[in-house]
């Protein structure tokens, strides 16, 4: 069996660091992902890419590459982006704790409660430096600024561009399982405040 | 007014002013309610009564709560009237009580399986709605308690009805008894397999929710220690990450390609070329220069004038005045006053134009040091 018409678009958007998630928005990437999931055609696609040095993961309704050999980013760089994203991550579980995926918000309804909220609001406060923005940066546009670099990682898509309201996607669960899988020895959870 | 009263039980309260407005401004109807004790009045608020209350969500089952020590009530009941039918002598009595015990079986069917859809919907409810993690956590395995209540419940109808009762459900030899029983060991078998899927539901609410506060506490914890700057050192993090090879960690790739020259010749492709020649054009060639507007002395007329000598109208004259060329030439009237020098030159001027139409002589005069042929006309 040859492989499918569609793998060059699979790659394309895979290589680039995006993820293919089941509930996207996006027909075309929806599509994708079934093409994938068909049981037969993901072993062969995984043959494929494997030959080329990808490795076609499977996650729970998403699938992202990894590299077969040694990555490319150095460990500094991938702590970097971890870090980034334990810190996003953590704004937003205070803004929602049922933010997973399939949640839908807009950037106003964050707006409006770091109005009133004070832990959410130094929470954003701290992204400013995360993400190099200026001290007197308007919480509206930080929070475009994180909602933005969580659209370009791929674990969120816009949802509707009048109201901006946007969609978090299934690969929002990587970044669940990325910090699932960080062990904190039992000692240090102890030294840990509540 | 009192179903609008019922609709919004829920709301914590309901003011006496919109009662009145509701029944436009006909206040003896509440009076009427309120002296019959169907409505309380409590300061501006008026609610209906306690009573009254039940008694709607009774019939109209929408209770929301969920009451299995009404079913438990109706179990003893059930017991109760057995016994006295049992005892009793009298056909009449025994009759009564075996109609009590009719509707209490029917009630208790009615009820439990009303019981678990309300309970169905209320840990659905909680599980959807409640923003607090720890109260949903509460109010499900509260949930799950009054579950395990009402199949404690169940079985013990089930009993009831097929051992404890059994000289009972034997004598009453009562075909509607018998109708009404089987109806109930029905309805308690499928509240039963209603429970399993209940239960399961639960099971896994709970377990997400655990999952989740727990995921939320490590989170909460790694936040810390990145907030520390210790991340690094107290956690596997450099492990975890060192073996994830993700592309997404990588920067965006760009795959620097070679144009195809065959493909750059194709006609359909000039177009293209032009357009990012003309791109790459006014990269470099910055703004042209434009030459200044012209100022309103620009715009004026102007005009060189130029005495002109015609040559032919000195030749006219000349035919006429019959004295040589050279001497008439020096005192002819120009149209300006000519020197000396252009005399001289308007002399060879005519001579050479109009050599055809004179005659030259050989006699030569001198003037000035110039020695000059003597001219006639012809």
């Amino acid at each position: 069996m040859n492989a499918p018409m569609q793998t060059g678009e699979i790659f394309e958007i895979l290589s680039s660091g995006q993820f293919i998630c089941s509930n996207s928005a996006e027909a075309r990437i929806s599509k994708l992902y079934d093409i994938i999931d068909e049981n037969e055609k993901y072993e062969l696609l995984y043959d494929y890419f494997s030959a080329i040095g990808f490795l076609l993961e499977k996650g729970d309704e998403f699938y992202y590459f990894s590299r077969k050999n040694e990555s490319k980013a150095d460990l500094e760089r991938k702590l970097e982006t971890a870090c980034k994203w334990i810190d996003v991550l953590d704004f937003f579980k205070t803004f929602d704790n049922a933010f997973v995926s399939g949640y839908s918000f807009t950037t106003q309804e964050i707006v409006v409660q770091i109005k009133v909220d004070a832990v959410l609001k130094s929470k954003a406060d701290g992204l400013r430096k995360v993400f190099k923005l200026d001290d007197k940066t308007p919480y509206n546009e930080v929070i475009i600024k994180v909602t933005e670099s969580l659209c370009k990682d791929g674990f969120a898509e816009i949802e509707n561009e009048i109201l901006k309201s946007y969609k978090i996607l299934s690969s929002f669960k990587y970044l669940e399982e990325l910090v699932t899988n960080i062990n904190i020895p039992e000692e240090v959870q102890n030294e840990i405040p509540e | 007014m009192i179903a609008e009263m019922f609709e919004k039980r829920k709301l914590p309260s309901y003011r006496y002013d919109y009662a009145v407005e509701l029944m436009e401004n006909n206040e003896d109807v509440i009076r009427l309610l309120l002296s019959k004790n169907i409505i309380v009045q409590n300061g501006a608020y008026i609610e209906l009564d306690n009573q009254f209350l039940n008694f709607f969500e009774g019939i109209l089952e929408v209770n929301e709560e969920i009451n299995t020590s009404y079913i438990n009530e109706n179990i003893q009941q059930v017991k109760e009237y057995a016994t006295y039918y049992l005892q009793s002598n009298s056909e009449a009595e025994r009759f009564r009580y075996l109609r009590n015990v009719k509707s209490v079986l029917q009630k208790i069917g009615r009820s439990t399986l009303r019981n678990i859809v309300d309970l169905n919907r209320n840990i659905d409810n909680a599980f959807k709605t409640e923003p607090n993690y720890k109260i949903k956590l509460t109010k499900l395995e509260n949930y799950k308690r009054k579950l395990e209540s009402i199949q404690t419940l169940i079985e013990q109808t089930e009993r009831l009805l097929r051992e404890e009762e059994e000289t009972f459900f034997k004598l009453a030899t009562d075909e509607g008894l018998k109708e009404v029983r089987t109806q109930l060991i029905l309805d308690l078998t499928e509240s039963r397999q209603n429970l399993i899927e209940t239960r399961q539901q639960i099971i896994e609410y709970i377990n997400q929710i655990k999952y989740q506060s727990k995921f939320i506490e490590k989170l909460k914890q790694l936040k810390y220690l990145r907030d520390q700057f210790e991340i690094k050192h107290k956690t596997n993090i450099r492990e975890v990450l060192s073996h994830n090879n993700a592309i997404i960690f990588e920067p965006k790739p760009s795959y620097k390609l070679k144009l195809s020259i065959d493909n750059l010749g194709k006609d359909e492709n000039r177009q293209l070329i032009i357009k990012v020649r003309n791109r790459y054009k006014s990269a470099i060639n910055p703004t042209k220069q434009l030459a200044e507007n012209l100022t309103s002395k620009d715009l004026e007329l102007e005009t060189v004038k130029e005495i002109y000598i015609d040559l032919h109208r000195v030749r006219n004259d000349f035919k006429q005045s019959g004295s040589d060329l050279f001497g008439f030439l020096m005192n002819y009237q120009f149209v300006r006053e000519l020197s000396f020098e252009e005399r001289v030159t308007v002399f060879c001027q005519i001579i050479s134009m109009f050599e055809n139409e004179l005659e030259l002589t050989d006699n030569y005069l001198k003037q000035n040091n110039i020695e000059y042929a003597v001219v006639y006309p012809k």
